[in-house]
């Protein structure tokens, strides 16, 4: 009899290697164990292993054996034993209970199990919690240390447990909520959650006194006092993730607010200068679409799961990727996933910041580059899972990003323009129509998520606010949802339930109908014990809602059970106006759709111009030119993240035709480019940038950058310039404090300007207003750290022709130009963060000046006049050639004999925008010269197809060699 | 000549697979694994079973183990009846980890599987294009191939076999794929010739017949010149490598 089944590798593992490394100890051994609710007998005892283990290469451990199989090993004697807590997803436990069930059938009914990781170790104490902390996020997971005597001893005496979710028995009996008291408390309620009986606090629900005693007065006109669930709906209804407050408000003089004005406003516009069908469905839907063929729609949405990442980073970047590849299924009638996204602007991975919640060193901050890996893994397991490619992404590092990681997956959908006959992305829940909940099941996991995502990181950020992803669950519900549902038009509308869970999905989805009523009885849970309260606005991840006619729901619920997904029925859309939700035949929510929709106050900013934060004098370090490009080349945010780009698969579905790693020498590139249709050779271009780094200086000028290198990227790629579509992501901090709204207002501004000027609408976008942490360091000083206010633009276009895409790779012989002008824009620079810089200004894009290259650009590639190119960024011509050598192994000569008054390194380093390497074949040079003025291009070289880059000036040569550049640029990122 | 390409449970290339087998002149069906246990019989309408890659079950105690472990308990006999007739079966990545753990592949002992394929050496995920030489010619999907430049992508790729059984896999010729350097020669283990650390290069098995393959690389990534990495700066035909693979088995059966 035993109630553990364990199991062993026999070889050393890649996660074994990799801990023994970190932690320079040869004696770590790592075990899979499983720990069951009832005693197996042998006989179940053996077969089960048997169907969970593999022979070849894994031993089991039993009790007649545990000894001597791991004496072999080493002399362990310490034991780290790592479960899930009770109710947070255990994917491998779910499995395996699967394969359990199928093949034992009715033999071994209702029983728990949970996975279990145990790590033994032969060390010091100190180094074995070193490790534990290492290996663990106590946020949801338990941690056990004990010596490894005690756990043979477990192990003979069947002493493993395993914890199931204990939630106190409660009655529900529906709870009112007496708002006539005062402000002070009234505000406590805002802040602290809700009072239970016994006096504690559910957590907070993140509204202001004005939203409360909005509430108040609404109840004291329909004459009764409110439900806790009405309060918790109003509240994640109202919160400034799903309403975007800020951006609605009045802000100064600007009275329709700056989403409608710069925004919405931009697009406006666009679309009335263009008149042709490019857009096709822009910021009602949970993506924003555009035309991609005659028969084809796209659709492109960027997320942020910033704050979730900061508490569980592994958790909230896999539920931040697979909780994006849900708005593009829940886009018009469910668009097909069909490439990921990725930014992430993170804390030093090598710096140890000592953050913490509370005073006294207490509760602290995950250290940086437990952050960074975890976040960098969540993202490759949510989207290899899936069967999403994910080719397009970059990382960029500052300090100020130590107390929240930014954190922005982005997912492409694609979905035929009409499905038998109707517009695809036009869809409408009508009054009758079944509420269908298909996916995942219900936990406490993610209760609060919406609310609290809209506040600071304090000591009462609460714990459940965690998510736990499951790809597989949601790839078994979308194949269902895209194969065998959506094209035979089954159902009338769908979404995605994300923030703020079934109150956010249904109250949104009901406004096409009228209104709805929910049993919440109906909703399978993960557990029982769930308040209903927490039902309502449980943020469980995988889940769809759909509107489906009574006449079709049999089919639909039929469909999703034989590939193993869960749907029920759990309530239906009325006519009437009317969010209605009853538990167990009591009405626990009685409100207005306008009320509960609009009924938040809203709020009134006023802007005040900030200080700026000029850039200290630094001191040039004397170096060699060749010495600084070697420094740069090495530098975080310029070193290539090629580790990250393999562990991402982005060949799968086969589209992949610019791929992340470019030339033969794999540069990582800043744009990529998607094949989705076997039978059309039009592609997808994608790309990002953000450039947090002006923020402080230069809002406006910040904004404009961002756009102008996400479009660059795309026209150096090959896009047409008349088919690019952007995306804003605003991640703001403290936007409570009138500077900041200043610099929010400024770069929204920005947004409008370029874009107009670009012809680039806004298709979708999301903003994260608070992202500040607020706590102590070491010694216990109160400290406060802001992210810089960084947006984040991701450009979507479509590539006409498969010739139309560009190479970095040139040839022999090619001369080296420079499309732009350059000026010395260092300020904020790479350059001068780890050279210095004396007297400069930070870049600015003139929209005309830059147009005319791009278009002239474009008209030359269209030509074939263009041999290579590559966009000019961070790091300018100096990081750009030498990317370029890397890319093609080829090297160039440089002359710097410069006419201009800017000085070579001015010159090289300057982060001027609007600019574009390329090389042109010789012989190509007269036609170039027919579509570029002069003053337009500077030529800079010649590619030699040498080993070496020469830099020539007047009066001396310096030599680097392309391996050795190459070795810089690919170096590891110290901490990760 | 008819293809079933299986799906369900995190299988997820196969519209890509599939794809590639009606290009070169299949007709070609996607199944779900649970509507094939509900009907098995309708194997005999097929001549080519493919499992397409992916991450059936999230790898979950073992990549490949948990279909392999379901198929084992519904679809046993009738796969192995399909492998023991005139018949192509192809496993591609996840695929090529299920008949692995199916034990369909090497198959010298019959049943239980012989082989494993355990994590990758790196510890890490691998998605990046590899050089293989072609090591068995006998195999219907491998004749008269000799390279083949093709993408992996996988985090449990490397090849464990005991000594004993790698003697007779060697002597019966199983192995069909190995992973060569640069200058064509075996990638002796190096990375990232060899991605995963592979006893002996492997990248593929087949069994006795030739008319299994559990292969590692993607073929059907690797389909158009316009897959193959930096193809803007090669001279190219309309196809890549991985489109021989799919013609080999067109040829079988012309």
């Amino acid at each position: 009899m035993t109630n553990t089944i364990q199991i062993l590798s026999i070889e050393k593992t890649g996660k074994e290697s990799s801990l023994q490394k970190e932690h320079n100890n040869k004696s770590i051994k790592i075990i899979n164990g499983y720990f069951f609710s009832r005693n197996l007998d042998d006989q179940k005892f053996t077969k089960i292993s048997k169907l969970i283990s593999n022979d070849v290469s894994q031993t089991i451990l039993t009790k007649k054996n545990v000894n001597k199989v791991l004496s072999s090993y080493s002399n362990f004697n310490w034991v780290v034993e790592i479960k899930f807590l009770p109710g947070v997803t255990d994917n491998i436990a779910t499995t395996v209970k699967e394969i359990i069930k199928d093949n034992l059938k009715s033999s071994f009914k209702s029983f728990e199990l949970g996975s279990t990781k145990i790590i033994l170790i032969k060390g010091r104490k100190e180094d074995i919690t070193k490790i534990s902390k290492n290996e663990a996020n106590p946020l949801i997971q338990t941690i056990k240390i004990y010596p490894f005597k005690k756990y043979l001893n477990n192990f003979k005496k069947n002493q493993f447990k395993i914890e199931k979710v204990k939630l106190p028995k409660k009655k529900y009996s529906k709870k009112e909520i007496n708002l006539n008291i005062s402000d002070h408390q009234l505000s406590l309620i805002g802040k602290l959650g809700i009072e239970e009986n016994d006096k504690s606090r559910r957590g907070t629900l993140g509204l202001d006194l004005e939203s409360l005693k909005a509430i108040r007065n609404y109840f004291f006109t329909i004459k009764r006092k409110p439900t806790d669930v009405e309060i918790e709906t109003l509240a994640q209804t109202w919160s400034e993730h799903c309403k975007h407050k800020i951006f609605s408000a009045k802000i100064d003089d600007i009275h329709e607010g700056i989403f409608k004005k710069y925004i919405k406003g931009a697009t406006e516009k666009i679309i009335q200068l263009r008149k042709d069908n490019f857009c096709v469905s822009l910021f009602t839907d949970n993506a924003g679409g555009i035309e991609f063929n005659k028969d084809w729609i796209i659709c492109h949405k960027v997320e942020t799961h910033n704050t979730p990442s900061a508490l569980d980073p592994f958790g909230g970047a896999i539920t931040g990727i697979v909780g994006v590849n849900r708005d593009c299924l829940g886009f018009g009638k469910g668009a097909k996933p069909i490439a990921n996204t990725y930014a992430y602007y993170l804390a030093d991975p090598n710096k140890n910041y000592q953050l913490y919640r509370q005073k006294n060193s207490k509760d602290p901050m995950l250290p940086a580059n437990f952050i960074a890996k975890g976040i960098i893994s969540g993202v490759r397991v949510g989207g290899n899972c899936s069967g999403i490619p994910t080719p397009q992404g970059n990382v960029y590092f500052d300090d100020r990003f130590a107390g929240k990681p930014l954190v922005f997956c982005g997912t492409v959908g694609i979905i035929p323009k009409k499905i038998k006959g109707k517009l695809s992305h036009k869809k409408k829940a009508n009054p009758g129509d079944i509420i269908l909940m298909a996916g995942g099941r219900v936990g406490k996991d993610g209760i609060h998520g919406a609310t609290f995502s809209s506040e600071e990181l304090d000591p009462n950020s609460p714990v459940s606010a965690v998510q736990i992803g499951d790809p597989i669950t949601q790839k078994k519900m979308s194949d269902v949802i895209i194969r065998e549902l959506r094209d035979e038009n089954l159902y009338s509308s769908i979404t995605d339930n994300g923030a703020g869970g079934l109150s956010s999905s249904i109250g949104e989805m009901a406004k096409e109908s009228g209104g709805f009523i929910v049993n919440l009885e109906k909703i399978p849970l993960k557990y029982n014990g769930l308040y209903p309260w927490e039902i309502w606005v449980s943020e469980s991840q995988e889940r769809m809602t759909l509107a489906v006619p009574p006449k079709n729901v049999k089919k639909v619920i039929k469909r999703f059970n034989a590939r193993g997904v869960e749907a029920t029925i759990i309530g239906k859309f009325i006519k009437k106006e009317k969010a209605i939700v009853k538990y167990n035949k009591t009405e626990i929510l009685n409100l207005d759709m306008e009320f509960l929709h609009e009924g938040y106050p809203k709020l009134n900013l006023k802007t005040s111009f900030p200080k700026i934060k000029k850039e200290k004098k630094k001191i040039i370090k004397k170096s060699s030119l060749i010495d600084k490009l070697h420094k740069l080349l090495s530098s975080p945010n310029i070193v290539s993240k090629e580790f990250i780009a393999t562990q991402y698969d982005h060949e799968v579905q086969a589209t992949s035709i610019i791929k992340p790693l470019q030339g033969e020498g794999r540069v990582f590139g800043n744009a990529t480019a998607i094949k989705p249709l076997f039978d059309d050779e039009k592609s997808i271009a994608l790309s990002q940038a953000a450039y947090p780094q002006y923020a402080e200086t230069n809002p406006y000028d910040m904004a404009g950058c961002s756009i102008d290198t996400a479009y660059k990227n795309l026209i150096v790629s090959g896009a047409n310039s008349k088919k690019i579509a952007i995306l804003d992501n605003f991640c703001w901090c403290s936007s409570d404090e009138p500077d900041r709204l200043y610099q929010l207002k400024e770069a929204a501004k920005a947004c409008y300007d370029y874009a107009v000027a670009y012809q680039t609408p806004f298709i979708s976008g999301k903003d994260s207003m608070f992202n500040d942490f607020k706590g102590f360091d070491k010694t216990g000083k109160s400290v406060k750290i802001s992210i810089p206010p960084t947006l984040l633009i991701s450009s979507i276009g479509v590539v006409n022709k498969i010739s139309h895409l560009t190479k970095i790779i040139p040839d022999d012989g090619d001369i080296l130009l420079v499309l732009g002008a350059t000026r010395n824009e260092l300020q904020d620079s790479v350059y001068s963060k780890i050279i210095g810089y004396e007297k400069s200004k930070n870049p600015d894009v003139n929209s005309k000046n830059a147009l005319r290259t791009y278009r002239n650009f474009e008209k030359a590639n269209k030509l074939g006049i263009i041999n290579s190119a590559i966009g000019i960024d961070l790091g300018g011509i100096g990081i750009a050639v030498t990317k370029m050598a890397i890319a093609s192994k080829k090297g160039f000569t440089i002359d710097l004999k410069l006419k201009n008054k800017i000085s070579v390194d001015q010159f090289l380093f300057s982060e001027t925008q609007s600019r574009i390497l390329v090389s042109l074949k010789k012989n190509k040079l007269a036609n170039f010269k027919k579509i570029f003025k002069a003053s337009d291009y500077t030529i800079i070289g010649k590619c030699t197809g040498s080993d070496i880059i020469e830099f020539k000036d007047n009066k001396k040569i310096m030599r680097g060699k392309i391996s050795d550049f190459a070795k810089s640029y690919k170096q590891k990122i110290k901490g990760l | 000549m008819n293809v079933l390409v299986l799906s369900g449970y995190g299988i997820n290339c196969e519209n890509e697979t599939l794809h590639a087998f009606e290009v070169v002149g299949f007709k070609g069906k996607i199944i779900h694994i649970n509507d094939l246990i509900q009907n098995p019989k309708q194997l005999n309408n097929y001549q080519v079973f493919a499992i397409p890659g992916g991450f059936s079950y999230g790898d979950d105690t073992g990549s490949g183990n948990a279909m392999a472990k379901k198929i084992m308990t519904n679809l046993y006999d009738q796969l192995t009846d399909f492998s023991l007739k005139d018949k192509l079966i192809i496993g591609i990545c996840n695929g090529c980890q299920i008949l692995i753990n199916l034990g369909l592949v090497p198959s010298l002992n019959k049943k239980d599987p012989e082989v494993a394929l355990i994590e990758n050496k790196s510890g890490s995920y691998e998605c990046r294009w590899v050089d293989i030489k072609v090591s068995n010619n006998k195999s219907p999907w491998l004749k008269n191939i000799s390279t083949l430049n093709l993408p992996v992508a996988h985090q449990e790729g490397q090849f464990m076999i005991p000594i004993n059984l790698l003697k007779s896999i060697k002597a019966n010729n199983l192995i069909g794929l190995q992973y060569i350097n640069h200058h064509k020669k075996l990638a002796k283990g190096q990375f990232p010739f060899n991605p995963n650390g592979s006893k002996d290069d492997i990248a593929a098995l087949t069994n006795q017949n030739g008319n299994v393959l559990a292969m590692m690389p993607h073929p059907e990534r690797a389909f158009y010149h316009y897959h193959i990495p930096n193809w803007q700066s090669k001279t190219l035909k309309k196809f890549a490598d991985g489109y021989k693979i799919f013609m080999n088995a067109k040829k079988f059966f012309a």
